[in-house]
C-alpha cells in the first residue's frame, strides 16, 4: 500500500511538473492589447478615477513631479511614480519578462534598448503623436524610433559624449581656444602634462564611463555608417576601426595622460577632480554635469566649466540618449489607461512643458518654449552640439554589449585590447543572434 | 537563477543508524502518508518545477527580444563553452568556494573552542557572533564596501593609528580581492559554523575527556586526537554547506565588488545576472544549469570523503 502510494505520488509529481514545464513554455511577458489606429485624446480630457503608474530610476523619479501635479489638477487622474532600483534596465526587463508592466516608464529611446523591451509586443505605438512636429532641430527623427515606428517620447535633450574642461586650468596653462580635432586635443593634453597637470581624469573604479573614449574616437566613422556595417556583421569590433580606437585609448593611458589612480577612481572623484582643477578635462556625458551641479551652483559652474564635442577629424559630438531623456507607454490591455498614458505624454510635451523646463531647469526641446535662463552654459552648449552630432553605439547598433566593462578590465590589466574587442564582438553577436538579426 | 540550492548535508550518523535499525524492524505506522502532501506541494512548486524549467529553458532561445520560445538543441551550450568567460567564471567560483569553506570553518572552530564554556560572557559573545548570520547579505556587502574603499572607515582608522594618510584600495587588487570577499563571506557565516561546532563539542562524552586528562594528555593532544575526530559530523555539515553554499554566492560579492576589479571576482552567478539583464534569458539559464551540475558533481565526492571520516565514531 505504502509503496504503491509512493510510486503513484512520484508519477503524479513528475506528471504535474512536466505539464507545468510544457504549458509554461510560452513567454509570460507576451500578450497585451491588439494594435489599432492610435488615437490622441485632448490634453484636458477628464480622467477621474483613472490611476497611472510610472516606473522611474533613482535619478529620474523626481523628473516628472511638476508634470504630474499639473496633469492631476487638469484631469482628475492619479499618477504614481514607482522607483525601480538600479541596475534599472535589468530590473525593468526582468519585470516585463514576467508580465509585470506599468503604464509608462522612463526608458532609453534607442533602437537597441527598445528591442530589449520587445517594443512591438509590449509598447504602445506613438505614431502621429501631436508633439512630434514641435520638436526643435532634428530631435524628432533622431531617436525613439524602431523599424519606422515611434515608441518613445523624448522629454529632455539627449546626452552627448564630449569633453568637460576646467576653464581656469586651461587658461592658466596657456590654452586659449578649445581643440578643433583629435590631434589638437592630444597636443593640448601633452602640453598640460609637461606642465605637471593631469590632462584627463577617468573613473576606472566605477567603470561605465570608460566607453566614452572609444565612442568619441568613432564619431566620424559612425557618420560614415560604421554601426550599419556592424549591424549587418560586415564589420566587427575586432576590425581596425574599433580595435584601433581601443588600442589608442590604452596607449593614452600608458602615456600617463590620465590620473594615476585610474583603476580605483569613482564618478564622484571625477567630478571633484575637475571642479578642484586637479585634472583639466573629462570625457563624459550629461549626467556628469548633474554630479557637478550637486556640489556647485550655476554661477560657479558657468565661470569654471566648459564643454566641447570632439571627434578624430573635428568637433562631432556623439549623442547617447539615456533613460532619463524619454518615456515609453506600455500595452497594458486596459484601453482606458492606455489612452490616458498617451494623454499624459501629450500634456507633458504640450501645455505642461513650460512648467517642466522651469521646474527642472533644463534645455527646452519644444518650439515656442524657451530654455530657462538659469540653465548652465555648458548644458546649453551640449544641446547646441546635438544638431551636428552622430549616434552612439547605444543609439545606432542593434545591441548594446558590455564594452565599458571590458574596457574597465583593460584598465585593470586583466584584458588586452584584443581581448576587449573579441569579448565585445562575441557578446554583440550573441545578442544580435538572439534578436534574429540577419547575418548572425 | 536562484532555483538551485546547495544539496542538504546528510543527517548526523546517529540518526542514520536509528533509521537503519527501524528499517530492519519494519516501519512504524504512526502517521498516514498524506501528511506529506503539504510539504511535498511546497517542494514541487518551489524546487522541482524551477529545477525542471532550468533544464528545459537551457535548450531554448528564450529571450526578451521575441515572445515565442523555440527549442534550439545544444546551441547555447556550444556557444557558452566556445567562449572563455563561462569556464573562467566557473574557476573563480570554485576558488571562492574553497576559500570560503576554509575561512568559515577555521573561524567557526576557533570561536567554538574559545566560547565553549557556558559563562555569561560567552553566551553573550555567541549571540554577538551569530548576529551577522541573520543579517541581510546585501547589507553586509555594502557595509564592507564602505569600510574598505580608499576613503573608507578602515583606512581612516589606520591613518589615525599610524599617523599617516593611508589610502589602500582593499578591493582594488586583481589578485587579492577574491580573498577579501571570501573573508567577508566567511565572517558573515562563521557564527553558524560556531553554533554547529559548539553543539558537536557538547555531544562528546565527558568520560572520554576525563580519561584523557587522567592519562596526562595536554589540551592540544586531547583536541587533536579526541575532540577533533569526534567533531566529524559537525565538520561534515559545516564544510559541505560552506563549500556548496558559497558556490551559489552572489549577494555579498555583487554588493562589494560587482565582479571587479577586472572581472577577477566575477562569480558565475554575477555573470548569469549580467546575461539575464541583457535579455538573454536562455543563455543565463544554461549557465545556471552548468552551475547546478557542477555543484552536484562536486557534492558527491566531498560528502563521501567527509562521511568516511565519521567512521571512527
Amino acid at each position: 500500500m505504502k509503496i504503491a502510494w509512493k510510486g503513484a505520488a512520484t508519477v503524479a509529481a513528475i506528471a504535474a511538473a512536466a505539464a507545468l514545464a510544457l504549458s509554461g513554455c510560452s513567454d509570460p511577458g507576451s500578450g497585451g492589447s491588439g494594435s489599432g489606429a492610435t488615437t490622441w485624446p485632448a490634453q484636458d480630457t477628464k480622467l477621474d478615477g483613472v490611476n497611472l503608474t510610472i516606473w522611474a530610476a533613482q535619478n529620474s523619479n523626481k523628473t516628472a513631479d511638476s508634470v504630474i501635479s499639473g496633469f492631476e489638477k487638469l484631469t482628475g487622474a492619479k499618477v504614481k511614480v514607482v522607483t525601480i532600483p538600479d541596475p534599472y534596465e535589468q530590473g525593468i526587463q526582468t519585470k516585463v519578462a514576467t508580465g509585470d508592466k506599468p503604464d509608462l516608464a522612463f526608458w532609453q529611446p534607442t533602437a537597441s534598448e527598445l528591442t530589449a523591451l520587445n517594443a512591438t509586443q509590449n509598447l504602445q505605438s506613438l505614431q502621429g503623436a501631436p508633439w512630434v512636429k514641435n520638436y526643435t532641430g532634428n530631435l524628432g527623427d533622431m531617436t525613439g524610433i524602431l523599424n519606422g515606428t515611434r515608441y518613445a517620447a523624448l522629454v529632455t535633450t539627449p546626452a552627448v559624449i564630449g569633453v568637460y574642461y576646467n576653464k581656469d586650468v586651461l587658461a592658466a596653462n596657456g590654452i586659449t581656444s578649445t581643440p578643433k580635432n583629435w590631434d589638437e586635443f592630444i597636443a593640448d593634453a601633452q602640453a598640460l602634462k609637461a606642465k605637471g597637470v593631469d590632462p584627463f581624469y577617468e573613473m576606472g573604479g566605477d567603470k561605465w564611463a570608460t566607453q566614452w573614449w572609444v565612442q568619441a574616437q568613432l564619431a566620424d566613422a559612425a557618420k560614415a555608417g560604421l554601426w550599419d556595417k556592424v549591424n549587418s556583421n560586415t564589420e566587427k569590433f575586432t576590425d581596425p576601426t574599433i580595435q584601433g580606437a581601443i588600442d589608442n585609448y590604452q596607449k593614452l593611458i600608458q602615456q600617463g595622460l590620465f590620473n594615476s589612480d585610474i583603476k580605483t577612481a569613482t564618478f564622484v572623484d571625477q567630478g571633484k577632480a575637475l571642479l578642484d582643477g586637479k585634472a583639466a578635462m573629462v570625457m563624459q556625458v550629461n549626467s556628469f554635469f548633474g554630479e557637478l551641479q550637486a556640489t556647485a551652483n550655476t554661477a560657479d559652474l558657468n565661470k569654471k566649466i566648459g564643454f566641447f564635442p570632439i571627434s578624430p577629424k573635428g568637433n562631432v559630438g556623439t549623442f547617447i540618449p539615456d533613460q532619463s531623456n524619454a518615456l515609453v507607454a506600455f500595452k497594458t490591455g486596459d484601453s482606458k489607461r492606455e489612452a490616458a498614458a498617451r494623454q499624459f505624454l501629450s500634456y507633458w510635451l504640450g501645455d505642461g512643458y513650460n512648467d517642466f523646463v522651469k521646474a527642472q531647469s533644463t534645455v527646452s526641446l519644444i518650439k515656442g518654449v524657451d530654455t530657462p535662463s538659469d540653465v548652465p552654459t555648458a548644458l546649453q552648449d551640449v544641446a547646441k552640439s546635438l544638431d551636428t552630432s552622430v549616434g552612439s553605439m547605444q543609439a545606432l547598433a542593434v545591441a548594446n554589449p558590455d564594452l565599458y566593462l571590458n574596457l574597465a578590465d583593460m584598465i585593470q590589466g586583466t584584458k588586452t585590447p584584443v581581448q576587449v574587442a573579441q569579448t565585445t564582438q562575441d557578446q554583440f553577436a550573441q545578442l544580435a543572434k538572439a534578436q534574429g538579426v540577419k547575418g548572425f | 537563477m536562484t532555483a538551485q540550492l546547495a544539496p542538504l548535508a546528510p543527517a548526523p550518523p546517529a540518526a542514520t543508524r536509528t533509521v537503519e535499525k527501524r528499517r530492519r524492524t519494519g516501519r512504524r505506522q504512526d502517521h498516514p502518508a498524506w501528511f506529506l502532501v503539504p510539504a511535498l506541494i511546497v517542494l514541487v512548486v518551489f524546487f522541482f518545477v524551477p529545477t525542471i524549467f532550468n533544464f528545459v529553458y537551457a535548450f531554448t532561445d528564450w529571450s526578451s527580444f521575441h515572445s515565442q520560445i523555440n527549442f534550439v538543441g545544444f546551441d547555447n551550450f556550444a556557444s557558452l563553452f566556445g567562449n572563455g568567460s563561462l569556464l573562467s567564471d566557473l574557476r573563480i567560483t570554485l576558488i571562492y568556494a574553497v576559500l570560503v569553506a576554509i575561512f568559515q570553518n577555521l573561524f567557526g572552530l576557533i570561536l567554538a573552542l574559545v566560547l565553549e564554556r557556558d559563562t555569561r560572557i560567552n553566551r553573550f559573545a555567541r549571540v554577538a557572533f551569530f548576529v551577522p548570520v541573520v543579517m541581510s547579505a546585501l547589507a553586509v556587502g555594502y557595509i564592507f564596501q564602505a569600510l574598505l574603499k580608499p576613503a573608507g572607515g578602515l583606512n581612516q582608522i589606520l591613518s589615525f593609528v599610524t599617523g599617516q594618510h593611508v589610502t589602500i584600495a582593499w578591493l582594488g587588487s586583481t589578485t587579492w580581492t577574491i580573498v577579501v570577499v571570501a573573508l567577508i563571506h566567511a565572517w558573515k557565516w562563521m557564527g553558524l559554523s560556531m553554533l554547529i561546532n559548539l553543539a558537536g563539542l557538547k555531544t562528546i562524552n565527558e568520560d572520554i575527556l576525563e580519561a584523557a586528562r587522567l592519562d596526562g594528555a595536554s589540551w592540544w593532544t586531547t583536541f587533536r586526537s579526541i575532540r577533533f575526530p569526534l567533531l566529524a559530523p559537525a565538520v561534515t555539515f559545516n564544510v559541505a554547506t560552506a563549500l556548496l553554499g558559497s558556490m551559489n554566492g552572489f549577494d555579498i560579492v555583487q554588493a562589494t565588488t560587482a565582479g571587479g576589479p577586472g572581472g577577477t571576482t566575477e562569480l558565475l552567478n554575477i555573470f548569469i545576472f549580467r546575461t539575464f539583464g541583457q535579455g538573454l534569458f536562455a543563455q543565463a539559464t544554461t549557465m545556471s544549469l552548468s552551475l547546478f551540475l557542477m555543484v552536484t558533481i562536486l557534492a558527491f565526492p566531498v560528502i563521501y570523503f567527509l562521511r568516511r571520516r565519521e567512521n571512527v565514531l
